[in-house]
């Protein structure tokens, strides 16, 4: 299936920001699944594009005049393979079996994987999981933010794409599993929306599985991948610092953009 | 120069001249509310004079509800969660200074420091051992002693300059202001009491500001609204005068190398020109207060242009 | 390992050691009341200089003195070459790791380390996979944490590749001891030190790739229990001392904002951990680093002294391997000795761990300071059986030795002169050559019986010295 991308972000603030300045990880590669046809950035400065820890595109965009808001654009075509189930990669996935602050499993997440994997640590095993903790933690926007953690938001027992990934992944490595955040978009058939989604990867038999867990996938035929990391802060799109009218740095991990202008995809 | 340290010296000695003009306005207030007022006696007006001039009338009432002679000068003298007490200024002096202790001298850093240790006993120990004048004297005096190690210890440089910096724009602000609100005390008198008010008014806002003495070389006989304002305002000999401390800072910012301060260099030339060639009796027609008023703004202007020039970021 | 205790001043017979033999007249012929009083101008002279730190948690930051004694460490020259070529060895061994790690990963492959040790470890920073280094350097400046057992052999206790510290504190006893006793420097040929902040400028400026380039110390700031050491080295090479927020980054290059504008910064000897150097990266929360500082650092436009993500060597899970890396890297056999360590993640070692816990030293794979640590011997059955309950729940996270006895020096304590325990922690400079000055940081347990050193934990310190052997041989011909 070959899906058109067209994504046009606007970051407004408030108060007039002195200079600022974004990671941005927002340009898609090409893999066993997804081939890039063409792919565009439009930011308001040139950027030069370097690779992370990860593999992933990054691209540093600095503005040194003051502003009122940024505007990102991103746009082209991805040619995606719906047969393709797992992509290798030479690179060890041993890694992922870390925790970060945000994936740390505590007793109850440990507990609940166990619960349902047992002894079993393939495929099977990890796509009852996913089924499992889709029915302990239903898709509700707005409950948790993007600092909640896994163990908060599967305390919850609600979240949105981003915590089913975070609790995902915490289960996972609690079980010894190398497993990973994945960032990138969704395009829903028979829907005009793009959005912006996460799902996980998993090393299972020497390749990466993915496990949407809020869309209940294990093929992901409608995404399209953009970064990889160990959790959300090293994969998401946007991640940036400004600097205010006074001297304070203000985070602002893509939130809230105040006004996001999304176009409709189109299927071809 | 790092931009943070330049920010450190210069406000080190803002806050160490925002504490001395501090001591000096309460020392005018606290004598004058013991004179005969015009018919009231209580001498609280003169009191609440510090916390319309610091703006921090709101924040006084909101603790103490009504006007006090005694708590109005603990708020000021010692209350440390009063931004603008003397305690405050002193122990943001000292945090100031103690981050570019490597910048100072040992003269200049001792004196801060020492400052505020005998600052915090003074707090401890009162009220029992409070005497008002003495306080406001004696905060003057470490003022001086910080002028003086100043001027004789530490290296004609960039770290020089930003102490000095500093010093004037507080200085020039803080002039501005008590002539200022005095000038708007004395308009609502009634005109038959003037003359007597008139003259404990202005010798008082004088030796406040230790001009009494250049006002009688000067001008002779008691003070008038005309002499006083030319004095604190448009005069080169006064050393606390706006003229002084806009010329002043016109010098100190032509010295520092570099090319990024041209906005604040040219704007404190512009100033220092204006009020060179200046005379008391144009004031006068725009108005005292009018005149006042935009050169409080102004002197806030050259101090956001130096801010934007050295001491934060590009 | 014998249990009895080495000390550095007398022989097992009482006698006095030849190396010290020119202190002990001194102390002999020297009024016990100058001593005491030149001790009292000591404490304040210090107190005076500032040469203070906080402790963690203490959150009134109150400014604490590290006591000082102005009894000596002193080594024989002969015996200090030894712990020198000891110490560089393993420093390169260490740094032929890191490259080898973040490179091609030989050792892995070759089976000496076993993959998940080091690739799971949160020490391993992935931005580091792939990125070149000048001279294939990652630990510049090194803290070898070394002990003495029973018989006088030298242990090395940790690596410290992250951002160890202490070194104000080895030359400001230096110059203190110089000050107060000048003749015990008249009387003997004692390796001078104060040449370190030379040669640490040397390290930081030959780690880049840049003609002369400009270096800065960046710290966390005043309120780190370590500014004082950030202050003073700074100040001793003659750089910048600045904050994360005077540094900033554009179009890949570090900049310090200044009174004149942007300057460019090459290299950074930085004294913050790897997490919180840039909140776009790492730790979002962080004031303390720069935003963009990794992009720049992966560009190559810019040096981090030490390289990000030493930490999976330092770490000490991954210590017991260090012997089995100098072979692997050097082919030489190791010149200073590990002590022996049980991995608790391996079940069998963990079992024996538990079965000796009273004998033993258990140690967080991931702490320092001598928190979170267990002293088997010196500690109460409640506190072991707590301790038990922590391991059992996650083993990985701990490893154990056997509590070695550390050798003592005599030491002004309450009572007069007493044995005290005692550590070193040379400092190894990578650059060019590997070099160090003679001796390092000398900490002393100033509690009776105590093996625990760190400042944090009521530890002292004292002035090293290397003395030449010649001196030592001339002045016991002389007795």
């Amino acid at each position: 299936m070959r899906l058109a991308i067209h994504h046009d972000t606007t970051y407004r603030y408030a108060e007039r920001v002195r200079a600022s300045i974004q990671y941005l990880r927002l340009t898609p590669q090409n893999s066993a699944r997804q081939r890039v046809l063409d792919w565009q950035l439009d930011l308001p400065e040139s950027a030069r594009a370097q690779r992370d820890g990860h593999g992933n595109i990054l691209h540093v965009l600095t503005l040194d005049e003051p502003h009122q808001a940024i505007v990102i654009g991103a746009h082209g075509q991805v040619e995606i393979d719906e047969s393709c189930e797992s992509e290798s990669d030479p690179v060890s996935p041993l890694p992922y079996l870390r925790c970060t602050g945000l994936t740390t499993a505590d007793a109850a997440l440990r507990e609940f994987a166990a619960q349902v994997c047992g002894a079993r640590r393939d495929r099977a095993a990890l796509i009852e999981l996913m089924a499992a903790l889709h029915r302990r933690m239903p898709f509700s926007p707005g409950v948790t933010e993007v600092e909640t953690t896994a163990a908060e938001a599967f305390a919850l027992g609600l979240g949105v794409c981003q915590d089913h990934t975070h609790v995902f992944l915490a289960c996972a490595r609690s079980l010894g599993i190398p497993a990973r955040y994945v960032s990138g978009y969704l395009c829903t058939a028979g829907s005009p929306q793009l959005a912006s989604h996460a799902w996980a990867e998993v090393w299972i038999d020497g390749a990466w599985y993915s496990f949407d867990v809020t869309n209940q996938l294990t093929r992901p035929e409608r995404h399209i991948k953009l970064a990889v990391g160990l959790d959300y802060l090293d994969a998401c799109p946007v991640r940036g610092m400004r600097r205010g009218g006074q001297e304070q740095m203000h985070a602002q991990v893509q939130s809230a953009p105040l006004l996001q202008n999304q176009l409709p995809s189109q299927e071809q | 120069m790092l931009s943070r340290t330049a920010a450190d010296l210069y406000w080190m000695s803002r806050y160490l001249e925002r504490a001395e003009n501090m001591a000096r306005m309460l020392d005018v207030s606290h004598s004058l509310s013991l004179m005969p007022q015009g018919g009231r006696g209580d001498g609280l007006e003169e009191l609440a004079m510090p916390l319309l001039i610091t703006g921090t009338l709101d924040a006084y009432l909101e603790r103490h509800r009504e006007l006090d002679a005694e708590r109005i000068l603990h708020f000021f003298a010692l209350d440390a969660d009063n931004p603008a007490s003397l305690y405050s200024c002193l122990r943001a002096a000292r945090t100031n200074a103690h981050a570019v202790r490597g910048r100072i001298t040992a003269d200049i850093w001792e004196n801060i420091n020492a400052t505020w240790l005998e600052m915090r006993h003074i707090a401890e120990q009162a009220p029992a051992n409070f005497s008002a004048s003495n306080f406001c004297e004696w905060v003057k005096e470490r003022s001086h002693l910080f002028r003086g190690a100043t001027e004789g210890t530490i290296m004609r440089g960039n770290a020089y300059r930003f102490i000095r910096l500093g010093t004037f724009i507080e200085r020039a602000d803080n002039t501005l202001r008590l002539l200022d609100t005095r000038n708007q005390l004395m308009g609502d008198a009634p005109p038959c009491e003037s003359t007597a008010r008139d003259y404990y008014q202005w010798s008082a806002l004088l030796r406040a500001l230790s001009a009494y003495e250049a006002h009688a070389a000067l001008y002779r006989g008691s003070p008038k609204v005309s002499q006083v304002a030319e004095l604190l305002l448009l005069r080169a000999e006064v050393p606390r005068s706006l003229r002084t401390c806009i010329a002043t800072l016109s010098q100190i910012l032509a010295e520092i190398p570099g090319t990024n301060g041209r906005p604040a260099q040219r704007m404190a030339a512009e100033l220092e020109a204006r009020l060179r060639f200046t005379g008391v009796e144009e004031v006068l027609e725009e108005g005292l207060q009018a005149w006042i008023h935009d050169y409080i703004l102004l002197v806030r202007q050259l101090a956001n242009a130096i801010h934007s020039a050295y001491l934060e970021a590009v | 390992m014998v249990r009895s205790t080495y000390d550095e001043m007398y022989d097992a017979q009482g006698g006095c050691r030849a190396h010290y033999q020119a202190f002990a007249r001194w102390l002999a012929a020297t009024p016990s009341e100058l001593v005491e009083q030149r001790r009292r101008e000591a404490d304040l002279l210090f107190h005076r200089a500032g040469i203070t730190f906080t402790l963690y948690g203490d959150k009134q930051g109150t400014e604490r003195l590290i006591p000082f004694d102005t009894i000596p460490r002193s080594i024989p020259a002969s015996e200090w070459q030894q712990v020198e070529r000891g110490c560089i060895q393993r420093v390169r061994a260490l740094n032929m790791f890191l490259a080898d790690l973040y490179h091609d990963q030989r050792i892995v492959k070759a089976g000496i380390i076993p993959a998940e040790q080091v690739l799971a470890n949160e020490g391993y920073q992935l931005a580091m996979q792939g990125l070149d280094l000048p001279h294939d350097l990652y630990a510049h400046i090194a803290g070898v944490d070394l002990v003495r057992d029973g018989d006088g052999t030298y242990y090395v206790l940790e690596d410290n590749l992250r951002t160890p510290s202490g070194v104000s504190y080895m030359l400001e006893n230096r110059k203190m001891m110089m000050r107060l006793f000048p003749e015990l420097f008249a009387g003997q040929r004692i390796a001078p030190i104060n040449h370190y902040p030379s040669l640490l400028l040397d390290t930081l400026k030959s780690a880049s790739l840049v003609d002369n380039p400009s270096v800065v110390v960046l710290t966390p700031g005043r309120y780190n229990s370590a500014y004082f050491e950030h202050a003073f080295l700074a100040r001793e090479m003659g750089v910048e001392l600045v904050e994360g927020a005077d540094l900033f980054v554009r179009d890949d290059r570090v900049y310090m904002r200044t009174t004149a504008g942007p300057q460019p910064v090459d290299v950074i000897y930085r004294r913050i951990d790897d997490a919180f150097l840039d909140p776009l990266a790492f730790n979002p929360d962080s004031m303390l680093g720069v935003p963009g500082l990794l992009s720049a650092y992966r560009s190559g436009k810019v040096i981090l002294a030490n390289a990000i993500g030493t930490g999976v060597a330092d770490d000490k899970s991954v210590y017991p391997y260090v012997p089995e890396m100098i072979r692997f890297y050097l082919d030489e056999e190791p010149i200073l000795a590990n002590v022996p360590t049980w991995q608790c993640r391996k079940p069998a070692e963990l079992s024996h761990v538990l079965a000796n816990l009273e004998h033993l030293v258990v140690k967080e794979t991931q702490g320092s300071g001598g928190y979170g640590m267990l002293v088997g011997p010196a500690a109460s059955k409640a506190e072991i059986e707590a301790f038990r309950a922590r391991l059992k729940a996650n083993p990985a996270a701990y490893i154990a030795q056997p509590t070695l006895s550390l050798s003592t020096c005599p030491t002004f304590v309450e009572s007069g002169i007493a044995p005290r325990h005692i550590d070193l922690r040379p400092f190894v400079l990578s650059g060019q050559q590997v070099r160090l000055v003679p001796g390092g940081l000398t900490r002393v347990a100033l509690r009776e019986g105590s093996l625990v050193v760190n400042s944090s934990q009521g530890g002292g310190t004292k002035d090293t010295w290397v003395v030449e052997d010649s001196t030592v041989a001339s002045e016991s011909r002389e007795v």
